[in-house]
């Protein structure tokens, strides 16, 4: 009987040599489980990537030029002592896990082979650490090679009957060295026979079993310590292995545990979609560190997590599981400051027996608390509270901080001890870290990069290791390093692929002079017009330019003139991807990282005064009485005549012997922005403020000097308005041409509860009604917030209702219905960003819906698709709240630097009070500092709190009502924290 | 109800009386006369021939009839039922040590579909088939149970049964055999979650448990059941008839079995069905004693043809059979069929033998 098989030859048995299988089972999001098979075609023409090697090199696959990728990998590898003929590193999984910071370190780690399979399983335990080993794949100094290992017949293993994956992968490691090492010998052997330095292909592994496999097998192996340690500077270096492994060695043997255990994973999600439990993002109140708070969907308000037990090893920024707690575990949120600094001091790193998820001091802390609500009345209002049953994903990244100089045993710096101490970080809603370090001399006083490891719930605090150390606290590089760290903001310089993108003619290049050229085409001559640019002073990346004309029918003609990145940078190019990476320029006090090379963002792009440039326009008829007539869009050229700061325009517009028609012009614009910002007023527009102040630096060791407040020109609002106009008339025609597609930028309705606290505020303290139905009626009611006797009341109140507002945010046409697109804080219905394409991403991506729309040019494929607008949105959301929270924080920074060893009195004004202590905010300086009762005197004077009208009645020596709202001459001085060695503004009541 | 047969034997009334007397003498006469009552055609098996499906298997029969099995596994949501009150569930509190799995298994959670060429779906045969192989499955509850997951989730098996060549001879028992071997083969995702949660598995399909376990040790598991065709010629009892030999068939049985729980030798009946031979289609020739036409005599009424039938069955022309199958020979088959070392327990070990080597 003819008989055929019907079955495919898989791993089990090998029909054909070059083909395998592997299968798995897949669990989609629907519930369905489906079983996946994948076949996999074994090649022999994946090369080794080693100099050394020819054969490789003819059998490499060549792209479309018919080029060999370069290889990688040195022909003359560092050696050691074991291995004098240099070597090749193959790390397995966990050397990269524990040791990863090691391996970005400059001046060590080089040749260094990735096996396929082990960045497989770095991806699948660590996403972000995946990320760092894919960065140094590509950083061309460290001659990191990604070896296809599972690819290459002679390195494909199948797994064997009832062999762990881990076995499996283990033996795959072990394989491709094997192959490697006979592959670099023949190789050599090709080359030339009198060669004897054979550089050694060395597997790196903690694993004891794999390394006495390797041992059985005649595989070079050596443990990640051991390596280090034959490095020079060991010491360094092995303090940035992760300490996570070497610590559940060590407390294996005690039982004690802390914190409880977290549920399983399909026991949270079962909880979620039932809805017993939820998850949202764990945010740490930066007054009290042992308060939390998660939104969560299913609620309005958020859900308070309340001590160290609730909050169970969740750390500030991750997405947690949580349950609500009983009715009588209800609390209401804390009104007392806590201080993890001030409470903990006295913690030692080093001692793990006896101590207390939560410590005595914290447990009196939160008693108080307690007997607080208790005391309140039915309307008091105690919130829900819930407690943290498990962590759907860690957000853990680097942290900044400082060593706690009291966790030190011997801060000897020639002592080379292993001691534990504990990194305080910058961030004051991060836990304490444990670190366990031998260079604790060295590390005091310095700002240090570390990250957290792990959390067991047998430790109090989460375990991590040292990065590397920025530099002195205090100093300029350091401290801008940090903040740009903290705020993840990306500072490296552009990479080459980047640069490649720009073009060619550099600085030289020019509009092209022949109206034949092809970027002519489209492109409307405006050169005639009198165009003039108004910006901060010292301002390069010149994102706009205006002008305007009369018409014979007595209207006006105005024009906003935006610079034209996108003629410059083309979707989808290593420039492009690296802009919407970065999302945004960040402006700091003393530096500015840019979201795009200098060339384009300071030169080709930047509306430059005297040359031509490219340009998108935006150009109206306007009447007198600034109703608009009709918008168009047009690609151009444009002249720009002058470029003026906001003083220079002011002054020029105020000099009536100036009567050139550019003055005029400009004379046009203010009177119609004027009657812009009336109009956008009386729709609602809200008026709000935030403090904001100047440091004046000196030019060239940009130390400060001065702090002033910010004064507010009429060009300013000038430049604003027009720049607003454009926005939304930009926004309407991009929604129009693409209804699904278009990148907006909205601003929701805060929701009401967000104004109880103010509501009610004002109600008590100045017998004041806001009205917070509507933005025009919240406009209007914060105007009638006035108080005669003190003219910055009103300025207060308005910082303190803008922090009830909702953040805006960029959003894709298609995700939210036409009424949510509204912009509450400008009163139109419909915004977006586009008048500053050199630094925001958002409006690089306008600028070329807009193109499309006009049918300048084919919308790329990537701006029609949702999902990637939508992804391209929630990033360019996250970088620009970090980028303005960076900036501010530069700011802060500076203002302290700039009080340095003064001694100063200022008005300052209540914002918050606490039962322990209040807020003082001081316009002069823009800052917003804590006075504890503590501070008033020592000891620490009793006080009565009376919640309900916001009054601290301060007893004993010191004999002193504190109000909301109240006026207080506050003294201002600097003071070194002796813990820390940090120097910090001081405020207290004069 | 009797399957309508694929291919219409074309034998004249004399060769299938020849057929029939050889196969009624003792010992029988079979059309391959090389094989004895008891023996099965000679066939190939092979099973996880489709990589995608949780189980599968393929028999071909030396006649060129060929069977391909797929089995599937999908989690299904389990329809929320109120429960008829609290006072039942307190009684289970108790003993811990039944698994709770038992008797909550659903009919409704094997889905089983007969593709046979030449046929629609809704013919027949197909359905017949179906309900025959699907009624055998669940006859002993053991299938059903075993695929609760928890009081929400349970798994939906499908298992497609497609033959492969056009019906040669009747394929009841080839497409039996096949999704036996199929079953024993399929592997379920291993669960990861406990009780009541939304079920979660084990990524790596090595770690998937059988979906019948395999015997460990002396302690026998249940195996899916096994459909054994058995045909009664006169005094004789033929297992595996082919089609030409089912023609003459005076009845046929469909038994089910299964392997006993408490032995490792013989098996028990799960399900038995008796099948109209074909042999009770064919249109009876008319002899010429009762043909006018031919110098004969009409029968003037049916009951008179009946008699006159009757005598003439022993005189050597073919008629085709009347009338069930006798209570002994019934009894016989299933002695047979479940003794030690009978029919059933060599097929279930044949059957199991290929998985193993």
């Amino acid at each position: 009987m003819e008989y055929f098989s019907l079955k495919r030859s898989n791993a089990a048995d090998r029909g054909q040599a070059n083909l395998s299988s592997k299968i798995y089972v897949r669990s989609t999001k629907s519930g369905k489980v489906q079983k996946i098979v994948r076949e996999l075609y074994l090649r022999q023409d994946i090369p080794c990537s080693s100099n050394l090697c020819r054969a490789c090199l003819d059998i490499a696959p060549t792209d479309y030029s018919k080029k060999v990728a370069p290889f990688v990998l040195s022909d003359t590898p560092a050696g050691s002592k074991d291995y004098p003929n240099g070597q090749y590193l193959v790390p397995d999984t966990n050397a990269f896990l524990t040791g990863m910071d090691l391996f970005e370190v400059e001046t060590a780690f080089h040749d260094v082979i990735v096996l396929q399979t082990v960045l497989e399983e770095v991806k699948n335990r660590s996403l972000p650490l995946y990320h760092r080993l894919i960065a140094l794949t590509k950083n061309e100094g460290k001659r990191f090679y990604v070896f296809f290992n599972e690819f290459r017949q002679e390195t494909h293993v199948p797994r064997d009957a009832g062999e762990t994956i881990n076995d499996r992968n283990d033996r795959a490691v072990r394989k491709a060295v094997e192959w490697y090492n006979h592959h670099i010998t023949e190789a050599i052997a090709a080359r030339s026979k009198k060669q004897k330095r054979i550089p050694t292909v060395i597997m790196i592994t903690d694993d004891r079993d794999n390394l006495r496999k390797a041992e059985k097998e005649k595989v070079p192996a050596v443990t990640l310590t051991g390596y280090v340690n034959g490095l020079e500077n060991a010491d360094e270096l092995l303090d940035m292995m992760s300490s996570a492994q070497e610590q559940r060695e060590v407390r294996s043997k005690k039982t004690e545990v802390f914190y409880p255990d977290h549920y399983s994973i399909s026991k949270m999600m079962t909880g979620v979609k039932a809805g017993t439990m939820h998850q949202g993002i764990f945010n740490v109140s930066t007054y009290n560190y042992l308060e939390g708070s998660v939104h969560v969907p299913a609620f309005d308000k958020s859900l308070l997590i309340l001590g160290r037990e609730n909050s169970n090893r969740a750390v500030s920024g991750d997405v947690v599981v949580l349950e609500v707690l009983p009715r009588d575990q209800w609390k209401a949120p804390s009104t007392k400051i806590l201080e993890e600094e001030t409470l903990n001091k006295n913690d030692n790193a080093e001692a793990e027996d006896g101590e207390n998820v939560i410590s005595e001091k914290e447990r009196k802390a939160l008693q108080e608390e307690v007997k607080r609500v208790h005391g309140q009345t039915a309307e008091g209002k105690p919130q829900p509270t819930a407690r943290i049953v498990g962590i759907a994903k860690r957000n853990w990244r680097q942290y900044v901080g400082h060593i706690d100089r009291d966790s030190v045993r011997s801060s000897s710096k020639t002592s080379r001890q292993q001691q534990t101490v504990f990194l305080v970080p910058m961030d004051k809603r991060i836990p304490k870290i444990r670190i366990r370090t031998r260079q604790a001399g060295e590390l005091l006083g310095q700002r240090i990069l570390a990250t957290i490891d792990s959390w067991d719930k047998d430790s109090r605090y989460p375990v991590g290791h040292f990065v590397r150390s920025l530099g002195e606290l205090e100093s300029k590089g350091a401290e801008t390093e940090a903040l740009l760290l903290e705020y993840d903001v990306q500072y490296k310089p552009f990479p080459k692929t980047v640069l490649d993108c720009l073009p060619a003619e550099g600085h030289d290049w020019i509009v092209p002079a022949s109206l034949e050229n092809p970027g002519w085409k489209g492109r409307r001559d405006l050169r005639d017009l009198l165009v003039c640019s108004i910006d901060p002073v010292g301002c390069v990346d010149i994102d706009d330019a205006l002008h305007a004309q009369k018409l014979p029918n007595g209207n006006f003609a105005v024009g906003v003139h935006i610079a034209d990145v996108s003629h410059f940078v083309k979707p989808n190019n290593a420039m492009d991807k690296e802009a919407s990476q970065r999302g945004t320029t960040v402006y700091l006090v003393d530096k500015r990282i840019d979201m795009l090379p200098m060339l384009l963002g300071t030169d080709l792009c930047s509306l430059k005064p005297y040359v031509e440039r490219y340009a998108f326009s935006v150009l109206w008829e306007i009447t007198p009485d600034a109703d608009i007539v009709s918008s168009e869009f047009t690609k151009s050229v444009i002249r720009s005549r002058e470029a003026f700061s906001y003083e220079q325009a002011q002054i020029r517009i105020d000099d009536k012997s100036q009567q050139d028609d550019l003055t005029n012009g400009m004379r046009t614009l203010l009177m119609l922005s004027k009657k812009l910002k009336q109009k956008r007023m009386d729709a609602g527009a809200l008026n709000l403020a935030s403090p904001e102040v100047k440091v004046q630096t000196e030019s060239e060791t940009s130390d400060p000097v001065d702090v002033q407040t910010k004064k507010l020109l009429d060009t300013n609002s000038l430049v604003e308005e027009f720049m607003l106009l454009a926005n939304i008339s930009v926004a309407a025609r991009n929604y129009e041409a693409f209804p699904q597609t278009a990148l907006l930028r909205r601003h929701a309705a805060p929701p009401k509860t967000n104004f109880e606290e103010l509501t009610n505020q004002l109600k008590i303290k100045r017998n004041l009604e806001l009205k917070t139905d509507s933005s025009k009626a919240l406009a209007d009611s914060l105007d009638t917030c006035v108080d005669s006797g003190n003219p910055f009341f009103n300025t207060l109140v308005r910082i303190m209702a803008t922090r009830c507002m909702m953040s805006a945010e960029y959003f894709c046409a298609g995700t939210q219905a036409y009424p949510e697109f509204t912009h509450y804080g400008l009163a139109s219905e419909i915004y977006t960003h586009f008048t500053s394409p050199i630094r925001r991403y958002a409006d690089l991506e306008a600028h070329r819906q807009l193109a499309a729309a006009i049918e300048y040019e084919q919308l790329d494929p990537s701006l029609q698709s949702k999902a990637k607008l939508e992804a391209v949105c929630k990033n360019i959301n996250v970088r620009h709240r970090n980028a303005q929270n960076a900036g501010r924080a530069s700011i802060e920074y500076y203002v302290g630097q700039a009080l340095k060893g003064k001694d100063i009195q200022e008005d300052g004004f209540i914002m918050k009070i606490f039962s322990n202590g209040f807020v003082v905010f001081v316009p002069r300086f823009g800052i917003e500092s804590l006075i504890r009762l503590r501070d008033l005197a020592t000891p620490e004077p009793e006080a009565d709190f009376d919640p309900e009208n916001y009054i601290l009645n301060v007893k004993g020596d010191v004999k002193r009502r504190v109000e909301l709202f109240e006026k207080v001459q506050v003294r201002i001085t600097d003071e070194v924290e002796v813990s820390t060695g940090k120097r910090k503004v001081r405020l207290t009541l004069v | 109800m009797a399957p309508q047969q694929a291919a219409l034997v074309n034998l004249s009334p004399a060769e299938l009386s020849f057929l029939r007397s050889s196969l009624a003498q003792t010992p029988p006469i079979r059309l391959d006369v090389t094989k004895g009552p008891r023996d099965f055609r000679s066939m190939r098996a092979e099973y996880d021939v489709l990589p995608g499906a949780n189980g599968s298997a393929r028999i071909a029969l030396e006649d060129g009839t060929e069977a391909l099995v797929g089995v599937k596994a999908e989690v299904e949501r389990s329809p929320q039922r109120p429960s008829l009150g609290a006072h039942g569930e307190d009684v289970d509190m108790g003993d811990e040590d039944v698994d709770e799995s038992t008797g909550k298994g659903q009919n409704g959670w094997v889905e089983m579909s007969v593709e046979v060429p030449g046929f629609r779906e809704d013919d027949s045969l197909p359905v017949f088939l179906a309900s025959m192989l699907k009624e055998s499955l669940l006859a002993s509850g053991e299938l059903k149970d075993r695929l609760y997951i928890n009081a929400r989730f349970h798994w939906k098996l499908y298992v497609d049964v497609l033959l492969l060549s056009p019906a040669l001879s009747y394929p009841l028992a080839l497409l039996s055999m096949t999704t036996h071997l199929a079953l024993l083969t399929t592997d379920l995702p291993a669960l990861k979650s406990e009780k009541d949660e939304d079920p979660l598995f084990d990524d790596d399909w090595d770690a998937a448990v059988p979906l019948y376990p395999k015997t460990a040790g002396k302690t026998t598991t249940d195996k899916p059941p096994v459909i054994i065709l058995a045909m009664a010629v006169g005094p004789n009892i033929i297992f595996d008839p082919c089609k030409e030999e089912l023609a003459v068939a005076d009845a046929v049985l469909a038994v089910a079995c299964t392997n006993t729980s408490s032995s490792s030798t013989g098996a028990r009946i799960v399900s038995i069905r008796t099948i109209d031979p074909p042999s009770h289609l064919t249109p009876p020739g008319i002899p010429n004693s009762m043909n006018s036409a031919t110098g004969g005599t009409a029968p003037t009424s049916s009951a008179d043809a009946l008699t006159q039938r009757e005598l003439l069955a022993s005189s050597g022309v073919w008629t085709p059979p009347r009338g069930g199958m006798k209570r002994n020979l019934i009894s016989q088959v299933t002695k047979m069929v479940v003794e030690s070392g009978g029919i059933a327990e060599e097929v279930i070990s044949a059957l199991a033998a290929i998985e193993v080597g």
